[in-house]
């Protein structure tokens, strides 16, 4: 997983190839003229130190000398600024837009995936991952580029210089150096299980903190606020917990690097001086001593950098793990090619079984055929599994036998959008985005006219309110509503899909929280639109059920009777008693 | 700001040890150099391999120091870093905890939920990598300064002027960045908002088909987030060249006049190369600076928009009066208009009526008339724009919020649950009660077979209570509210999911409670509040009426109508 996760943080990198590659070359660059730096400074003071010294020299112009190295040193300088700037710019960019791209990514493929995953995670640890995850991943991406290439050229630089003074010293450096690799390697592994559990704290705790505050209305109704926050900080204390051994694991690479450096520096001190005694035969100088010790020095230098490098990133690649979990996950399955234009609304469910956990069995062998133009009425105990019902023929859940067809065309040999364009639903949950009422309103029909809006509006009734509101239908409305009433959000839904009625309806409790008056006059709205239209009413109302042309009796997520009120009752069964319950 | 330094109180010892360390560590480093010069001096020159075995154990022992005190820094970093920003995110959950709902109405949850995340979290690395490099690097540089002044302070000014700039240059820069990094979590908060309300409103979006909008808007606010950021970058990547460049011009300078002063015999090249070798210093500790001071901005950005929230006096004022005393007026209204803040027209206007101890008050009134509105005051939700409300003969607002809050059960219009056992949510209404209790309020709300449903009490409840039907999630809530056995009882429609029967059914069971709470029943249906005492009729925010069922269908002619509506077969 680790490994993968790696590999698809490289795929997003190499769509931009050609700014890391100019960002490596640009390093490379920078490396050397940052390296040429000290040496023209060292000219520069050499040209004072042999007027100083040199009588010859004195009186020859040593002033201009010295203002051509400093020249020299300006112009190596500014150069390694600007190439510098330009770095930063490059990184700056790649970062940012490979962040883009993840989160960019990673939303729209929420948008294909099943709705079954959507509802098996919690809201809140998906906003994590595309927010705080990402932004993790990111921090890594522009730490890696900005560090990685210059260390690397700083190792490779120093080590050519080293090579240029003395060969076999550099080669003793090359080959211990390289033992801090080891150790922090063995870090960086722990650090990313470690990093991993954070970021999975770091979800749990973002879930929870998008429940609580969604809804603090009823936290405050129940005086909870003491009671969340003690559920808050166990949360918080672990989250404490595991985020300072992740850190504090992370920040151990760059001490344990240099203390193995350290050590290395020690045993070639020890061994030079050995050599450089009698005891070991005076083969070395204390000027060659003295050099190899000054490379030791700045070789492993870049080496820590790199190392505590290559540790972070263990965050990053946790985090960038939880992220491309979400990339990754099986879309839900592909449209098929067909397209289904403007239906009559003939609708046929073929022994059609289907449940949620396979292990436990729900609707089973449904038959039921509807012709165009017939009213549905679903009845049956509350939690009976009417939403079942309304999942399939939306298609947001596939069946597992059996199939469902419109006007004779199986609902997956077409397109989902296709299929959704001929059915208008409205939920008993209402869901109303932050936005005006109009944007509310228009969502079936974005190019609606005002006229048009307005007029759908009067037909439900919510005309009445909107006009009442600050800016009418510019008014904005907070996230979930503000406050309107449960109510008015309903006529607002119902709204929506009066604008442009498609040939089937789904209403699922649709009028629940209106009331009675304005329920009868949007009936007799729907009234006039369900002619000709197949409508599915999810009710309670017995006068909308018997006249229904087909009732769906549910119960314990099956279907167990159907027939039109007569037939029904004639059975005596379930809706026989039912009925006689309730008058 | 001063609001977010006592959260340290408790690790100011971390943040001061923390640092010290790693100057420890560094001053440790400086040694090693010395060690080798002696066993070069000592050593080799005098054959004894006895000392240059010594010296370079004494190296070990130095290193293993270094990396003692270096480890122990980094411990201190993480433990002080992390534990403040916990303690933070405690507090500014806590202080949520106590914002009305105006106040949350008003700043919305996406942005609290950014800054609970995200926000933390820069604070939090700000504050781990400040404590790392915050200390050290200025003790170079002051500490190379001084040295500068020792050998040449005509020369060491140019140190002087440097620093100067530099610090005017890391200043300047810090404070545009502040405002653009809160500017960048503006737009995160845009980008968090997008994706909860994706998630939110999955089946109607997919319904309407609104993948591809969705996609669009996402991807305006994400790009808009990405030009921030690399606008933001283009500024911040500024600080490192300049910085760089700053230095190396004094450099240069340094040398020059260094060479002129050498010229005139003030200084030796000695010490030229001396005062050479501190400025390199300094440019490799300045260049982590600036580095640093980038993440600091970031970091006050973010502790600014969290010092916000913790500065937003979004409490409603409380009473001291805890306990509720016993009277037979257990709510009366007083002339009431409310108006919510923002609104162009008041919801309810010149409320007036008593609700005496253990009596059942229905309203009913058409949509938008103003009902949640009237019962939304009672427990305090929202104040009064003008008028009083008395909560058992004394005024609502002597109360503490806790303890009117705790003497009422409140079924909300919206049926939440959380994610959570069913025990777990039901416990909401009283952490005190027993199994017994809770299947006894459960029995009442005819939330048995529910419960039964999701495997006894420790079945399990998803997030909004996604794996239950509307009908079972308002039944829940009504055993949540009865389980608290409240003085007042708040139904808010509380009852649309539910078919007829178990509406009778419920209905019933709740006039034989034992505690015989004072009960509001908000419905649509006549049947539902027929039998309360007194029937509060709603109309356009107005009382149009009031009375028993038989005096409403005597005289107000929109009860009737809506009675007749129900009975008469539509």
């Amino acid at each position: 997983m680790k490994k993968k996760g790696l590999r698809r943080i490289a795929v997003y990198l190499s769509r931009y190839s050609g700014a890391i590659l100019v960002s490596v070359i640009l390093s490379a660059v920078y490396v050397v003229l940052t390296l040429l730096l000290p040496l023209i400074a060292g000219d520069a003071i050499d040209i004072v130190d042999r007027y100083l010294h040199d009588p010859a020299y004195q009186g020859k112009g040593w002033e201009n000398d010295l203002r051509f190295e400093l020249v020299r040193f300006a112009a190596c300088f500014a150069a390694a600024a600007v190439v510098q700037r330009i770095i930063s710019l490059v990184n700056n960019s790649v970062t940012y837009r490979v962040l883009h791209d993840v989160r960019r990514d990673a939303f729209g493929h929420l948008q294909e995936l099943d709705i079954s995953y959507i509802d098996k995670h919690s809201a809140g640890d998906l906003v994590s991952r595309i927010t705080s995850d990402a932004d993790q991943f990111a921090d890594g991406i522009l730490m890696a580029l900005q560090q990685l290439f210059t260390g690397a050229a700083t190792i490779i630089g120093a080590f050519i210089f080293m090579m240029r003074a003395n060969v076999y010293a550099a080669l003793l450096v090359a080959v211990l150096t390289p033992v801090s690799m080891f150790i922090a390697k063995y870090i960086a592994s722990h650090t990313y299980d470690m990093s991993l559990k954070q970021s999975q704290t770091r979800g749990e705790q973002t879930a929870f903190i998008n429940e609580m505050i969604t809804d603090q209305s009823v936290v405050r109704a129940f005086s909870h606020e003491k009671a969340q926050l003690e559920q808050f900080d166990r949360i918080n204390d672990l989250l404490t917990e595991r985020s300072v051994k992740a850190i504090f694991y992370s920040s151990l690479t760059n001490p344990t690097a240099r203390f193995a450096n350290n050590l290395i520096y020690a045993v070639i001190a020890l061994a030079g001086a050995y050599f450089c005694t009698e005891a070991g035969g005076a083969v070395f100088t204390v000027g060659m001593l003295t050099a190899v010790l000054s490379y030791v020095t700045q070789y492993t230098k870049p080496f820590n950098e790199i190392t505590g490098v290559f540790t972070e990133l263990q965050g990053s690649a946790a985090a960038a793990r939880r992220l491309f979990e979400v990339i990754d996950e099986e879309p839900q399955t592909p449209d098929a090619d067909g397209v289904l234009g403007e239906v009559e609304g003939n609708i046929d469910l073929n022994d059609v079984s289907f449940s949620y956990d396979k292990s436990r069995k729900l609707l089973e062998n449904v038959e039921l055929h509807v012709k165009r133009g017939q009213r549905i009425a679903v009845v049956g105990p509350t939690g009976c599994g009417k939403t079942t019902l309304i999942n399939l023929l939306m298609r947001f859940y596939d069946t597992d036998a059996g199939s469902i067809t419109v006007d004779g065309t199986d609902i997956r040999d077409v397109t989902r959008d296709s299929l959704r364009d001929n059915i208008g639903m409205v939920l008993q949950d209402t869901w109303l985005r932050s936005g005006t009422i109009r944007d509310n309103i228009i969502m079936g029909k974005p190019d609606a006219s005002d006229e048009e809006v307005i007029a759908a509006a009067k037909a439900t009734h919510a005309h009445s309110f909107i006009k009442r509101l600050p800016n009418t239908y510019d008014t904005v409305i907070g996230e979930d509503g503000g406050s309107l009433s449960q109510g008015q959000k309903q006529l607002l839904c119902i709204t929506r899909v009066m604008l442009s009625p498609p040939p089937i309806l789904i209403l699922d409790e649709a009028t629940s929280s209106i009331d009675t008056r304005t329920e009868i006059l949007i009936n007799r709205a729907f009234n006039k639109l369900m002619q000709g239209r197949t409508s599915f009413i999810v009710a309670h109302r017995l006068s909308t059920i018997m006249n229904a042309d087909v009732i769906l009796v549910m119960r314990d997520g099956n279907i167990i009777e159907q027939g039109n009120h007569a037939e029904l009752l004639r059975q005596n069964g379930f809706y026989a008693k039912l009925y006689h319950s309730q008058i | 700001m001063s609001k977010l330094t006592e959260f340290t109180k408790g690790y100011r010892h971390q943040c001061v040890l923390g640092p010290l360390f790693k100057l420890l560590e560094a001053l440790f480093e400086l040694f090693v150099p010395m060690v080798v010069a002696d066993m070069i001096d000592s050593g080799i020159m005098r054959n004894d391999m006895g000392y240059i075995v010594k010296s370079a154990l004494l190296m070990g022992v130095l290193s293993l120091a270094g990396l003692a005190f270096s480890v122990t820094a980094q411990y201190f970093a993480a433990s002080a870093s992390v534990n403040i920003c916990a303690r933070m995110r405690h507090a500014l959950f806590e202080k949520i905890g106590t914002f009305s709902h105006v106040t949350l109405n008003e700043m919305g949850a996406s942005t609290l939920i950014t800054r609970l995340t995200s926000d933390m979290n820069q604070v939090q690395s700000g504050i781990n990598i400040g404590l790392r490099l915050l200390l050290r690097s200025p003790f170079v540089v002051f500490g190379a300064i001084i040295m500068a002044f020792r050998i040449d302070p005509k020369s060491a000014m140019i140190f002087v002027y440097v620093t100067i700039a530099l610090f005017v240059v890391v200043y300047a820069v810090i404070l545009i960045c502040i405002r653009l990094y809160r500017d960048v979590q503006v737009k995160l908060d845009r980008v968090t908002g997008l994706t909860r309300e994706n998630l939110t409103g999955t089946r109607v979006l997919r319904a309407f088909r609104k993948e591809k909008d969705e996609q669009r808007s996402f991807d305006e606010a994400n790009t808009a987030l990405m030009k921030i950021q690399l606008f933001t970058g283009r500024i911040s990547s500024v600080m490192n060249p300049v910085t760089f460049a700053l230095i190396n011009t004094a450099t240069m300078f340094l040398i020059y006049f260094g060479g002129v002063r050498a010229e005139s015999g003030v200084i030796t090249t000695g010490a030229l190369i001396a005062l050479y070798n501190y400025m390199a210093q300094i440019l490799v500790e300045l260049v982590k600076l600036a580095n640093l001071s980038i993440n600091i901005a970031k970091s006050i950005a973010c502790a600014k928009r969290i010092n916000a929230v913790l500065d937003t006096d979004g409490a409603m004022r409380e009473g001291d009066t805890k306990v509720i005393p016993d009277d037979d007026t257990a709510v009366e209204f007083d002339d009431v208009t409310f108006t919510y803040p923002g609104a162009a027209d008041s919801a309810v206007t010149g409320i007036t009526f008593r609700a005496g101890k253990g009596e059942t008050v229905g309203i009913i009134g058409g949509t938008g008339s103003g009902k949640s509105s009237v019962v939304n005051l009672i427990p305090r939700f929202y104040d009064v724009t003008s008028g009083k409300i008395r909560i058992f003969g004394r005024d609502i607002t002597d109360y503490s919020l806790d303890a009117l809050r705790m003497a009422m059960g409140i079924v909300p219009q919206k049926a939440v649950l959380f994610s959570g056992t069913v025990r777990e949510n039901i416990l909401w209404g009283n952490s005190g009660a027993s199994d017994e209790d809770i299947m006894r309020a459960a029995e009442t709300a005819q939330a048995v077979d529910v419960i039964n449903a999701k495997g006894g009490l420790d079945g399990v409840i998803e997030a909004k209570g996604a794996n239950l039907s509307g009908g079972q999630r308002q039944r829940l809530t009504i055993a949540r509210a009865l389980v608290r056995r409240p003085r007042i009882l708040i139904l808010d429609d509380s009852a649309s999911a539910l078919d007829m029967a178990t509406d009778a059914r419920l209905r019933k069971a709740l006039a034989e409670l034992d505690f015989k709470p004072t009960v509001f029943i908000v419905s649509q249906r006549v049947a539902s509040i027929m039998g309360a005492d007194r029937i509060i009729v709603m109309d356009d925010g107005v009382i149009s009426d009031m009375g028993s069922h038989e005096e409403l269908l005597e005289r107000c002619g929109l009860y009737r109508e809506i009675y007749e509506m129900q009975t008469g077969g539509t």
